[in-house]
């Protein structure tokens, strides 16, 4: 019998595994997940009327602009958070200002991630209103807090010559930021921005629940109907979503690191990555 | 009286100066100064406090005790912006931008601003570096990236150049043409420098004196015997 390739043998684990765990899902979910009346909402509303062409009817379906809408928010709020967030980084870093610089501006960027950014969707829906402005501004605070933290530990972890160099020769804290530590961290700083942005996603579904937009609205309304065969499917759109964004962002991800321009990476290298394989081929011999 | 003008013109002075780390004395010096168009060596064993000495002088280094003049300005004071160009043993280059990025580094730094782009594009001709001029750092060799940042030191017209074994990693020929580069510049703007080297074969043939340091002081270079001590 011939030699099953190693790689096959993980995909077809992989599929079984992801097969157990619909099974699972549906068990737990007495059938809802695969109730295709539930599925009604991947159909064009009623009203307004669908002028979009039958193959892409779906684009007026709840289902959609919920979820674009989400995804609207997410790439809104990670733009915003990141313009605000960098100069909060800069300014935490304890490699590039003294601490009476650095302690108030990490209490502030503290300050933003101490509440989840289903409270401070709470906070602006009362604020601004109800819809995606209040959850544009909730998620534009929270990705403030969360990227400004891991921004500042990636330029404390940079190396120091650069630093050290730069400063002898007399450059300002400015120049400092904009020619040495930007250039110097931007793979992380990319790295951790994609990742912010798959990370609003997740959260801008949450936040729709309080009313500050997205496919969280819809999610709401029909658990309050107790249509829950609508929400099941809801929730797995989310999920296929959500799985879709980690791949891309996993890819995205892969070109920022220092070796990404000898070792362009593939599909196939993010579903299975290398090393992973070779160890098992390592294991096996 | 021509002592005291001595004093008063050096690039550098340090008396009764105490260098280490987290108050743990490394090296005492109790007076040296290095005078314009003067070209320094300094050697030593590893871990004796020579790179702690550069990092004092070029102010990243708070020293324990003493007195520190560089270029005019007197330690906590900086001196005037552009005035000392650091060559770190890591060099100190930023990886992912270009060659010409890191050169414009230091020619920005230095005067006058309007001919920062000349004096880049000029610093990476005499080092031999045209053809990597967009080139990421990062992707250089080890002895390229060393080119790239005398260059860069080279293209902010310092006054003081500190150089943290700048010439490891090159060939004999690159070497060659890198110290002659760095040789002519000290010598033709009245420069100084002070260089911290292994080698101490190519340390005499470079610099106009050598010192050792040794049992925590800055001891002059005397006799070939001495070379064995180190």
């Amino acid at each position: 019998m011939a030699k099953i390739d190693s790689e096959l043998r993980e995909l077809l684990i992989s599929v079984t595994f992801l097969l157990f765990s619909f099974w699972i899902i549906l068990k737990l979910t007495s059938g809802a997940v695969w109730d295709w009346n539930g599925w009604s909402v991947i159909e064009p509303q009623s009203y307004p009327p669908c002028e979009a062409n039958r193959f892409l009817q779906f684009t007026c379906s709840t289902a959609w602009i919920g979820m674009i809408e989400t995804i609207k928010i997410a790439i809104l709020a990670t733009f915003f958070g990141m313009i605000l967030s960098l100069p909060m980084g800069l300014l935490s870093s304890r490699n590039l200002f003294p601490q009476y610089i650095t302690y108030p501006s990490r209490a502030l960027v503290s300050a933003c991630r101490s509440l989840p950014s289903l409270i401070w969707a709470i906070i602006f829906v009362i604020l601004v209103g109800l819809g995606p402005t209040a959850g544009i501004m909730a998620m534009t605070i929270y990705t403030v807090g969360y990227l400004g933290k891991m921004q500042y530990e990636a330029i404390e972890g940079m190396n120091s010559a650069p630093l050290e160099a730069a400063n002898a020769m007399g450059l300002t804290k400015a120049e400092v930021s904009l020619w040495v530590v930007i250039p110097e961290t931007a793979n992380h700083l990319i790295a951790q921005m994609i990742f912010m942005f798959e990370y609003n996603v997740r959260s801008g579904t949450v936040i729709g629940i309080v009313g500050a937009g997205g496919i969280g609205y819809y999610i709401n309304l029909y658990l309050k109907f107790l249509q829950y065969e609508k929400v099941g499917a809801y929730l797995f759109i989310i999920f296929m979503v959500v799985m879709l964004i980690d791949l891309v962002s996993i890819y995205l991800r892969s070109f920022f690191t220092d070796e990404s321009e000898n070792n362009k990476p593939t599909w196939k290298g993010v579903l299975f990555p290398k090393n992973y394989v070779k160890t098992t081929h390592l294991i096996e011999n | 009286m021509n002592q005291t003008r001595k004093a008063v013109s050096a690039a550098v002075r340090l008396s009764n100066l105490e260098v280490g780390f987290q108050g743990q004395t490394l090296l005492h010096i109790e007076d040296f100064h290095v005078n314009p168009g003067e070209v320094l060596a300094i050697t030593g064993p590893s871990g004796i406090g020579k790179t702690s000495l550069l990092k004092t002088i070029a102010g990243l280094l708070r020293p324990i005790s003493g007195y520190v003049q560089v270029c005019g300005a007197t330690i906590p004071n900086r001196p005037e912006r552009g005035s000392i160009g650091y060559i770190p043993q890591k060099l100190g280059l930023v990886r992912h931008s270009s060659v010409w990025a890191n050169v414009m580094l230091g020619s920005r730094a230095g005067n006058p601003r309007s001919s920062s782009r000349a004096r880049a594009t000029s610093a990476i001709e005499d080092l031999g570096l045209i053809e990597k001029k967009n080139e990421p750092v990062k992707r250089l060799s080890g002895g390229q990236q060393r080119r790239v940042a005398t260059a860069r030191t080279l293209a902010q017209r310092p006054r003081l150049i500190l150089a943290d074994e700048f010439l490891s990693e090159l060939d004999d020929e690159t070497s060659e043409r890198v110290v002659k580069s760095v040789l002519n510049y000290v010598r033709e703007n009245d420069a100084a420098m002070i260089l911290v080297e292994h080698d101490i074969s190519r340390a005499r043939e470079i610099s106009d004196r050598l010192l050792v340091i040794d049992d925590g002081r800055l001891n002059p270079f005397i006799t070939d015997t001495s070379i064995m001590e180190v």
